[in-house]
């Protein structure tokens, strides 16, 4: 109790002062804990975008550290490149790296990461993530401001989305901020969460330029190739793909279709590859690491996304960014990320696909397109994440500066605003946690627990070496 | 509704990432949701209409009916197997006309099942069954009788469970076999080993060959399919009521809820279904792409 | 730095003289070997080392000078720093002991000193202050440990290093020690040297005592060679009798490998193929090896000697095949109404009449057949018994194996009516198994190893659920009688893996080393533990070094003769799957196995 009020005095000292003097706000160095369930050694676009997101706020200077939950034996404290701290934290998976929830247990290992590293600002990713359900409820019952980055769309109808977003209701009803990748997004969680639209900002994700640099002396003369690059599941349209290739095969002699990524739906495309005798044609590289991405990208000329539904497609920036024309469906966020000349969008039908292919293809052919060398220029600077970092390192600045609702606040608004049923259970599970933080502050008070050595941020210890490094 | 420090620019926002906009990250422009769409392709339910579908599902329960129907009466002795037999035999027989009927009607063509191999089926379940019944008999002999009759019970209303009403042409396995199941434990509790094979007999006619008769029917002539499933409820309620006046009173009961209450049920929540639809949603692939792969 | 210095305990209170011995290189430490004695002419002493450097392959130097002045003796102190002069060496220790004393004190002089000091030997007195002076500064800077072994059993613990055997356990410290085991056993040539011979040269070491008893056992050694061998031609004869191709023939080779009397015999030759061969053991593991199969070997004869004396004291034999017949007779009885039991309503179990009744009465008959069989065999049993205890005198494991055998052999009905019960339940497992599958519309995908659905036939899925329910009901009643006999027979295997488990025990039991460990602990060494046997101020620190015996589950775990085992390779939970889903557990399949 006594956290939350001095909390509460802070904030409400800081927001006097506020208007006092907004430069010296801006220039304030905070400490953040990104939370999710998603980080390595999983690979993915939430865990990518957590760790370059954090590496490029350490290079602001602000203090960043990552609790995740512990991938088999790998539990505990890493660090990883300059100084970027990552608890592993031991709590139990439930489905598919996620963990299991139930709003209470896992807030003895929260509070302790956040005390240890005097945390300001939790951060928390991915809706997907149990865990970062988990610490949004904590860190507003110990009196922190939080963020929450959206990365995927959810539609209203099925049951399982219907759950999803009573729990995103319930999570998001007193986040301060909320970050989302695209428009669409942000639409789509403003109607989910029930949520002010004016506290949800769009961040889009960023691609690195120079992972991503055109070669077309790699591309074969004698014929034109189509990559893909996804993971082989029925939300990337595997099965629109699956009626694409022979398709496309029977009508174009010299196209090939290089597919790179893993999933149940590949029996698909083995099975299509064998009846229409395409082995020749087509090949499926099967998972592909991070680093191998760039060299199958360079080998084609089209890039095609069959995706079903995407919040911001990381996939075809990357392949625009190696010079490639890109070919995807309309769906999400895609319409948003690439200008029209540089993109074209089909419905997700076998029909609209084919044809937006083979405009392409002819276009190709007749070599009406711009060069790699120009597209990889105009998309280089689109998406970069230092442009990303400073966007989020704004929204740290106005969720600091806010109060947070006390106890008796946040259950009236709990009850308000998540409808009287759910809304009054989770008030109670509030007041549970916070019964239970007050168990663990009497069992051993903040005072009491050691504060962790700062390896980034202002006073971090990583950064002299690193600096020495960089002379050198 | 422009958010903080909305400028004053005569610039239009733009749905785009790509551009830098002057306009903060939380801006909410006038388009705001535009793209929202409710209720979309929602099918507007006619009730007479929904009556008719779900007369479905009270003919199946009235057949259910029907078979326990003549269970009890073989039981009883009232109903002497050679009797059965040859009523199922003349059933069968004119079923089997009728929807060669119906198949010769629609097209003949597509049809690839041989006269022959109906035959062999035929063969092959009574020779099969005849073979067995003596075995079967004995089957649950030490089993208590209650035990038989719960495990009839929970299979029977497995069978309903499961029942594919939508297509019930191919017999769902698990409502088949369900069905079957009980019908061999409750074929098995009969006093003669003639009784067994005529009672699942009876069963194959009424769990597995009038499910696809009346598949045709509902595809050929409608009417008709109402008439049927009419006539097959009051059988059902009617042969009941001979045995269990009780039992006929709440079998009417379901039947009448299931066919009149639920789709007026069903018709009145319509009208306060509220959903919504816009670009996130995942698209469906409408097409049938098993084409490509068989 | 330390220097060390390992000083034989025997050489104590030996006279003063020259020490001889080794530098242990890079470690900083010697080693002490033996003391020659005043007086000597230097050339023969120099003579003598080469000999003995040849001999052992040791690099024996010497080290420097043992002074222990007795009464009347004194001055000597110029004469041993000559001594350095003559024999050259890059340290030169002079260790002296005073009588009244208990520690000694030791000068170290390096080799510029003693060539500074043959240079200027005409001014002694002058040098011996300096020298003194030097060596005040050494011994700041160098200190000098003296470690007390006791040579005798540093030398034959040598010869079986434990520390080589498990090398992870002594890790890189003890290299050092090691080297100074392996530097005491392979200078014995220089212990052979006897002080009370008239040589040239005395000097003081580790005296072996009793020659008379290793001349015994040098005739011994003389006299196995021949029987050696004897004994590997008539192995030779046998195993290639074995090699006909009429034992490898279907049935006899399939037999041959089932019996666990073949499996002793066959384990039994490759022993004495080991103990047979005229080459003598290289390396103390092979030594050890022949010995524990010896001592192992000549134990078991004596126990079947002993058994077959008490077998034919008294006519035993008699007495047993007496007992039996009735005993099998009595087995069968009560089998026979076990299945009466079971054919009725065991246990209230509520079973299928008519299949309960086959069941039962084909057990039955099978009993009958198997009594039948019995009684035809009964006048030759105790002629069997007899020959069969015969069999002793190899050894009380070939007994042990017979008895096992006889047990499967008798017990076969039991294993027969557990192949069929087994047989009959998996049956019905599977067949359960797939038609659920069909019933639930799903089915098993070969290829890809998982569950497809499928849309079946009408016929298919009538028959299938017809049979399904046939089994279903069925069931309780094939698992009752499963469950019977996969009991008796669980008993019967637990009898003979009991028997199966000694046998092993004595082949495989490192008698000879427990032996070792028991009375001359010694020699089985897994370190050493240092004593501080006393600590002056101004001396030296004396440490006593005493060796550590290994550990008794070491010493088997280290000497256990290989050889099959017979303990279950499944782990329990395998087990009780396999016998829950009806696959046969042979207990003699695990000895076949090992052989591929």
């Amino acid at each position: 109790m006594g956290q939350r009020r001095r909390a509460g005095a802070v904030k409400t000292l800081s927001s006097e002062r506020d208007s006092a003097d907004v430069a010296r706000i801006c220039n304030r160095k905070h400490n953040i804990c990104m939370v999710s369930d998603f980080f390595y050694p999983n690979m993915g676009g939430v865990e990518s975008h957590i760790y370059q997101l954090s590496q490029c706020l350490i290079e602001k200077g602000h203090k960043v550290v990552i609790a995740t939950h512990a991938y088999g034996r790998r539990r505990g404290v890493r660090y990883l490149t300059n100084g970027l701290k990552v608890y592993y934290l031991p709590l139990q998976v439930m489905y598919s790296q996620s963990t299991a929830t139930t709003c209470v247990h896992s807030l003895p290992l929260l509070r302790c990461v956040f005390v240890r590293e005097q945390i300001t600002v939790v951060h928390a990713h991915s809706s997907f993530s149990s865990m970062a359900h988990d610490a949004l409820f904590h860190a507003k019952t110990m009196g922190l401001n939080t963020v929450f980055t959206d990365h995927s769309l959810f539609g209203f109808a099925d049951l399982s989305s219907v759950l999803t977003n009573k729990l995103l209701t319930i999570t998001l009803c007193d986040t301060n901020h909320i970050v989302c990748v695209s428009y669409t997004s942000k639409e789509n969680t403003v109607l989910r969460a029930v949520l002010n639209p004016e506290i949800v900002s769009v961040i889009p994700n960023a691609v690195d330029p120079t992972d991503f640099t055109p070669d077309p002396s790699q591309r074969p003369a004698d014929r034109i190739t189509i990559v893909v690059i996804s993971r082989l599941v029925y939300r990337k349209g595997i099965d629109l793909l699956g009626g694409i290739i022979p398709e496309l095969c029977l009508k174009h002699p010299d196209l090939h279709f290089l597919i790179g990524g893993e999933g149940p739906k590949r029996l698909v495309l083995e099975e299509v590859r064998e009846k229409y005798q395409l082995h020749d044609r087509v090949r499926l590289l099967g998972a592909l690491e991070h680093k191998d991405v760039r060299g199958v990208l360079v080998q084609g000329h089209i890039f095609l996304n069959t995706s079903l539904t995407e919040a911001f497609c990381m996939a075809i920036v990357e392949g625009a960014s190696c010079g490639l024309q890109v070919v995807s469906t309309r769906v999400g966020g895609i319409p948003e990320v690439l200008p029209d000349d540089l993109i074209t969008l089909c419905e997700p039908t076998v029909r609209s696909l084919c044809d937006g292919l083979e405009q392409v293809i002819a276009k190709q052919r007749s070599d009406s397109f711009p060069s790699p060398a120009s597209i990889h220029n105009r998309v280089r600077n689109l998406y970069t994440w230092k442009n990303v970092a400073e966007r989020t390192e704004k929204v740290y600045d106005k969720v600091v500066g806010e109060e947070v609702l006390p106890l008796a606040k946040r259950l009236r608004r709990l009850r308000s605003h998540c409808g009287p049923v759910a809304g009054s259970i989770f008030a109670f599970v509030a007041m549970l946690d916070f019964l239970f933080l007050l168990l663990l502050q009497w069992l051993l008070p903040d005072r009491f627990m050691d504060v962790a050595v700062d390896a980034t941020g202002p006073h971090g210890l990583w950064r002299q070496k690193t600096s020495r490094k960089k002379f050198d | 509704m422009g958010a903080d420090g909305a400028p004053s620019q005569s610039v239009p926002w733009r749905k785009v990432l790509w551009e830098r906009q002057p306009f903060p990250d939380n801006y909410v422009d006038q388009r705001f949701l535009e793209e929202l769409r409710r209720n979309e392709g929602i099918r507007e339910y006619r009730y007479w209409a929904v009556v008719k579908e779900a007369s479905l599902v009270g003919q199946q329960l009235s057949c259910v009916a029907i078979f326990i129907t003549f269970w009890l009466y073989m039981e009883q002795g009232l109903l002497a197997p050679e009797t059965l037999l040859w009523t199922s035999l003349v059933c069968g027989l004119l079923g089997y006309g009728l929807y060669q009927a119906f198949t010769s009607q629609t097209d003949s063509c597509s049809e690839t099942r041989t006269h022959l191999a109906d035959l062999q089926s035929a063969a092959l379940f009574l020779s099969f069954t005849f073979g067995f019944s003596p075995v079967l008999k004995t089957l649950t002999e030490s089993v208590s009788t209650d035990t038989v009759y719960a495990m009839s019970a929970v299979m029977l209303l497995a069978h309903l469970v499961s029942f594919p009403y939508g297509e019930p042409s191919p017999p769902g396995s698990l409502s088949l076999n369900a069905a079957l199941f009980a019908s061999v434990c409750l074929a098995s509790r009969l006093p003669g080993a003639l009784h067994t094979f005529a009672m699942l007999s009876c069963a194959l006619l009424v769990f597995a060959l009038w499910p696809c008769l009346l598949q045709r029917l509902r595809e050929n002539s409608p009417l008709q399919f109402t008439g049927v499933c009419v006539g097959v409820c009051t059988g059902g309620v009617g042969g009941l009521a001979s045995q269990s006046l009780g039992g006929a009173v709440l079998l009417s009961l379901a039947v009448v809820s299931v066919t009149f209450l639920c789709p007026l049920l069903l018709v009145w929540l319509q009208r306060h279904k509220d959903n919504i639809h816009g670009p996130w949603d995942e698209a469906e692939i409408c097409e049938d792409l098993s084409h490509f792969l068989h | 730095m330390v220097l060390k210095i390992f000083f034989p305990q025997c050489c104590n209170r030996a006279d003063s003289g020259l020490l001889v011995g080794r530098w242990i290189a890079g470690h900083d430490s010697a080693v002490v070997l033996a003391v020659i004695h005043y007086p000597f002419i230097p050339g023969q002493v120099k003579q003598y080392i080469q000999q003995m450097q040849a001999q052992s392959g040791v690099e024996l130097s010497v080290l420097g000078s043992w002074s222990l002045p007795k009464e009347g003796q004194e001055g000597l102190e110029s004469f041993l720093r000559d001594l350095s002069t003559i024999f050259p060496q890059e340290r030169w220790l002079q260790i002296s002991r005073q009588m009244g004393k208990t520690g000694f004190t030791c000068e170290v002089l390096s080799r510029d000193q003693t060539g500074g000091s043959a240079r200027r030997s005409n001014e002694a007195e002058a040098k011996k202050e300096s020298k003194d002076g030097g060596d005040g500064e050494e011994e700041a800077e160098e200190k000098v440990i003296f470690v007390h072994y006791e040579q005798r059993k540093v030398m034959l613990s040598q010869l079986h290093p434990i520390a080589n055997e498990n090398p992870e356990n002594k890790s890189e410290p003890s290299t050092e020690l090691r080297e100074m085991f392996q530097t005491v056993a392979h200078s014995q040539p220089l212990f052979f040297l006897d002080k009370y011979d008239d040589g040239l040269l005395k000097s003081t070491h580790w005296q072996s005592e009793g020659r008379e008893a290793s001349i015994i056992v040098e005739l011994m050694k003389q006299a196995s060679v021949p029987l050696c061998i004897f004994i590997s031609w008539l192995l030779s004869v046998w195993t290639w009798t074995c090699n006909i191709w009429i034992f490898s023939v279907f049935p006899l080779c399939f037999l041959s490998s089932i019996l666990s009397t073949f499996i002793q015999l066959s384990y039994r030759t490759e022993h004495m193929r080991t103990l047979s061969s005229p080459k003598s053991a290289e390396g103390h593991t092979q030594f050890m090896r022949k010995a524990n199969i010896l001592v192992s070997v000549l134990v078991d004869v004596a126990l079947g000697v002993f058994l077959m004396s008490w077998l034919y004291r008294d006519d035993h034999i008699s007495m047993l095949a007496d007992a039996l017949v009735p005993a099998a007779d009595h087995v069968a009885q009560q089998l026979e109404e076990l299945l009466q039991w079971l054919m009725g309503a065991p246990a209230g179990l509520k079973m299928n009449r008519a299949l309960d009744q086959v069941l039962g009465r084909f057990f039955l008959y099978h009993i009958h057949l198997w009594i039948s069989y019995i009684h035809l065999m009964a006048p030759f049993i105790e002629g069997i018994l007899w020959y069969g205890g015969l069999s002793a005198c190899f050894g009380l494991t070939f007994a042990l194996s017979l008895l096992s055998d006889m047990v499967a052999l008798f017990t076969f009905h039991i294993y027969c009516f557990y192949v069929y019960g087994a047989r009959l339940y998996c049956l019905k497992i599977y067949g359960l198994s797939s038609l659920w599958r069909l019933f639930r519309g799903k089915k098993w995908n070969v290829l890809r190893q998982r569950v497809d659905s499928c849309s079946y036939d009408l016929d298919q899925l009538f028959i299938g659920t017809l049979l399904l329910t046939i089994l279903l009901f069925l069931l309780p009643t094939t698992a009752l009688y499963y469950l019977v006999f996969t009991l008796l027979r669980l008993v019967i295997v637990l009898f003979q893996g009991i028997l199966h488990l000694s046998v092993d025990f004595i082949n495989s039991f490192p008698l000879f080393a427990a032996g070792l460990r028991v009375c001359r602990s010694y020699r089985l060494a897994e370190g050493v533990k240092f004593r501080v046997l006393c600590e002056e101020p101004g001396t030296a620190l004396h440490l006593l070094m005493e060796i550590n015996p290994l550990k008794f589950s070491s010493v088997v775990r280290t000497y256990r003769t290989p050889t099959y085992s017979c303990y279950p390779k499944d782990s329990w939970a395998a087990l009780v799957k396999k016998l829950f889903i009806g696959e046969l557990i042979y207990p003699w399949r695990h000895k076949t196995t090992k052989t591929d």
